[in-house]
């Protein structure tokens, strides 16, 4: 793999995939597998590769490697701009992630001899801000105090800690200046320094780390319905699956343009042209239960990439229009020349993977492509019912990078990894603004986190 | 629209002079025409308006046809299926008038050693797989309810699941593949009717009365009237990658796109040429007003057809097991 030539979408492949732990032996070196690929990847843009770590699908330990690279690197060359992301990002990052995946990134900076001051103020802010920390303290003082006296050196960790035992041979102004100045709650930090350096009997350690709830925050919150249902997989395609079924028009339409445009809100315009193969063939409709469900929600897409594209390009597969009626055979090779005729930065097809006139078309057509010069970046999105759906014999065009998407909760990941195939003119400045809204959010939660 | 004569199918049986056909589509080893053509209105369709009303004793299934206008055509080889109960099938076609309840005596038990008898209810049906269509014709009036678990036996046996007269070993074992088929060929607005084949050859021509009637066929037919074959035909999915097309731009690859597109719907109508062409016996079976329902085949194939002062209403005729074994049809597409 060469590393510096490693486009967003294929850094953040790695990063969803790569799931790998960061392992720092008693001896010997960090075991840091892929260290190239996130060294060139901060080096060729420190924000971007900083906010990917945000991703929806960012496996822990990837975090926990974007936390350790972006530490370790000096920020003295780095605009002020990305400095602030950069510092703002370590924060969500070192609070957010699981304990033992910051606690592991921050000791591989003490075995890197990484000791700027951004590390100083990280380490400060999970030894003494951190929402669990008094449980920390507990199960790993002696790794805790490693790290503290890591980013204040081991003299000045101790003065503070003495000063801080001892009131009245404080130095007020040292300690504000060599340390307090990091903290959020000068009192809560001060009661932990002296916890950390208050001998108590051994804890149960990992036990502890394991129970803490930590993570979560770091991924968007998701419906999981026990029992999926054709209207229980997100609000847009709910109202549109009563619309296909007949229901009253004017209040449903009402509800559609709301939850569109509410699902729409925080999501940055595509600067590109974006095609969309959209198969409503018959097979799009289902049956049964599922009557109308995939349709519906491939439906739901088409409306909020309507609003966040400064070019879509519709190719209907089947049924045309805004609410298609699901119709035809799936013709899906002919279809995606169609798209391609017109130029667009990038293609989606969207579809059941139900192809039948004939099958095998796509695929050879998809292998056809880079021999006609054509280098626009396709991608297959599986409508499915559920994230559990026998793809087996639903993969046209098993060689096009794919996902599957059932819920409506599923268009954010889906929309990040589309748009990281864009060229990177196009895909650098959505994925910049889309995951700095992702940050803002994760910020605003975690506030209420923290002590 | 591609038209292709079906006429060298069976000539001088049945008129198929004002049918048409549609785009062929492809699933595994399936290839599913469809075909328009005139419709039929006043038959009741199978699925919402046919009812199984019971089964008095195993081998006697009860159907009705509550609608209050409209004669109902029962689908031939329709089938059902209940937890619980003996799986029971028809060996024939019937007409049932608006309002009447017809016994059947000549149906079959599908599932050898289950006890209990089917209920009256609204449910779904499956049309016996084409492998056992012939044979299960062949019995239409043979009043003994386990005179299909030997064909049934040895087909569980050619599919390497165990020998016994169980139906539901294949259809509801296999369900989820099976019931893909309804996905994977797609029906098209308008169509009455498909004609299949199973690799190379001819395996069956279904043609109902009108669109609406063959919509609630359609599933039924193409998964397990002819899917079942079909996917135990299927030919192990290519590894290799695909075949790129001879082009190096993109009006060269729509080109190219479309000859090989031209080129498989030649080798469809050179299949249909192939077609069995023996004449049929036919043979009357029943009558209601001007619509006559009648047995046909040869040694190819047989089924039967509905007919209307001989204009076709209705037909589901299909190749024999020995015509498709003997055809290739196993042969990878």
């Amino acid at each position: 793999m060469i590393a510096a030539t490693l486009t967003s979408a294929e850094t953040l492949a790695h990063l969803q995939s790569h799931t790998a732990a960061l392992r720092l032996p008693r001896v010997g070196p960090l075991a840091w597998d892929d260290a190239a690929l996130h060294a060139a990847a901060y080096a060729h843009d420190p924000a971007l590769y900083a906010l990917l770590a945000l991703a929806p699908g960012v496996q822990p330990w990837q975090r926990a490697r974007v936390l350790l690279q972006i530490l370790q690197a000096s920020r003295a060359e780095v605009h002020d701009e990305t400095r602030v992301v950069l510092e703002r990002v370590t924060h969500v990052l070192v609070i957010g992630l699981p304990p033992d995946h910051t606690l592991t990134a921050l000791l591989a900076l003490r075995r890197l001899r990484a000791n700027h001051k951004h590390v100083t103020r990280a380490i400060v802010q999970f030894v003494l801000d951190h929402p669990h920390a008094d449980a920390l303290i507990r199960a790993h003082r002696s790794m805790l105090v490693d790290c503290f006296e890591h980013a204040l050196g081991k003299a000045t960790a101790r003065g503070c800690a003495r000063m801080l035992t001892y009131p009245s041979t404080a130095d007020e102004e040292y300690l504000r200046r060599r340390l307090l100045r990091f903290t959020r709650d000068p009192e809560t930090a001060a009661r932990r320094v002296r916890d950390l350096y208050t001998p108590a009997p051994p804890a149960t350690g990992e036990a502890v780390l394991a129970s803490l709830p930590a993570g979560a925050v770091l991924d968007a919150e998701r419906e999981r319905p026990t029992m999926v249902t054709a209207t229980n997989r997100g609000a847009i395609a709910a109202t549109l699956v009563h619309l296909y079924r007949g229901g009253h028009a004017t209040e449903l339409e009402q509800a559609l343009q709301r939850d569109v445009a509410l699902a729409a809100a925080n999501l940055p315009r595509f600067g590109g042209a974006l095609a969309l193969v959209l198969d409503a063939s018959a097979s799009a409709r289902s049956y049964g239960d599922r009557e109308y469900a995939c349709l519906a929600q491939s439906i739901a897409l088409r409306m909020v990439l309507e609003r966040c594209c400064d070019r879509l390009i519709i190719v209907p597969v089947g049924g045309d229009g805004r609410l298609p009626r699901s119709q035809g055979a799936s013709d899906l090779a002919t279809a995606l020349l169609d798209a391609l005729e017109q130029r667009p930065d990038l293609a989606a097809i969207i579809s059941d993977g139900y192809e039948n006139v004939y099958p095998g078309d796509l695929a050879r057509v998809v292998a056809t492509l880079p021999l006609c010069g054509v280098t626009t970046p396709i991608v297959f999105c599986h409508s499915a019912f559920t994230n559990s759906d026998d793809l087996a014999l639903r993969r046209p065009a098993p060689a096009l990078p794919q996902r599957l998407f059932w819920h409506q909760d599923d268009f954010w990941p889906l929309l990040v990894w589309l748009f990281a195939q864009a060229e990177p003119a196009l895909a650098a400045p959505w994925l910049r603004a889309a995951l700095a809204q992702r940050l803002h959010t994760i910020e605003q939660t975690l506030e209420g986190a923290l002590p | 629209m591609t038209l292709i004569d079906l006429r060298p199918l069976a000539p001088r049986t049945f008129d198929l002079a004002g049918y048409r056909l549609g785009q062929p589509q492809r699933a595994d080893g399936l290839t599913m025409l469809p075909i328009f053509g005139p419709e039929q209105n006043g038959i009741v369709p199978p699925r919402s308006g046919l009812k199984l009303a019971r089964v008095v004793g195993y081998g006697q299934v009860e159907l009705t046809n509550p609608a209050p206008a409209g004669v109902a055509i029962v689908p031939l080889h329709i089938g059902y299926i209940q937890d619980g109960a003996q799986n029971h099938a028809l060996c024939r076609s019937a007409f049932i008038a608006a309002g009447q309840t017809l016994r059947f005596e000549d149906a079959c038990c599908v599932q050898q050693s289950q006890g209990g008898y089917l209920e009256g209810r609204d449910q779904w049906f499956f049309i016996l797989p084409v492998e056992l269509r012939a044979a299960a014709l062949a019995l239409r009036g043979q009043q003994h309810y386990g005179k299909l678990w030997g064909v049934i036996s040895d087909l569980n046996q050619r599919y390497r699941l165990p020998q016994r007269g169980h139906l539901e070993q294949i259809l509801s074992g296999q369900r989820a593949q099976l019931t893909q088929f309804q996905s994977r060929l797609e029906l098209l607005p308008g169509q009455v009717g498909a004609l299949f084949f199973l690799g190379r050859r001819f395996a069956g021509l279904e043609i109902a009365p009108n669109a609406a009637y063959f919509a609630e066929l359609w599933m039924p037919l193409v998964c397990f009237g002819y899917g079942v074959a079909a996917w135990h035909a299927a030919a192990p999915k290519p590894t290799a990658a695909p075949t790129p097309f001879a082009a190096t731009t993109l009006p060269e690859l729509r080109a190219a796109l479309e000859r090989s597109r031209q080129e498989a719907l030649q080798q469809v109508q050179a299949w249909l040429a192939q077609a069995p062409v023996e004449a049929l016996e036919v043979q009357e079976e029943e009558r209601y007003l001007d619509l006559r329902l009648s047995t046909v085949g040869n040694t190819q194939i047989a089924g039967q057809i509905v007919d209307e002062r001989e204009r076709l209403v209705y037909a589901s005729v299909f190749a024999r097991p020995e015509y498709l074994e003997l055809s290739g049809a196993t042969e990878p597409f």
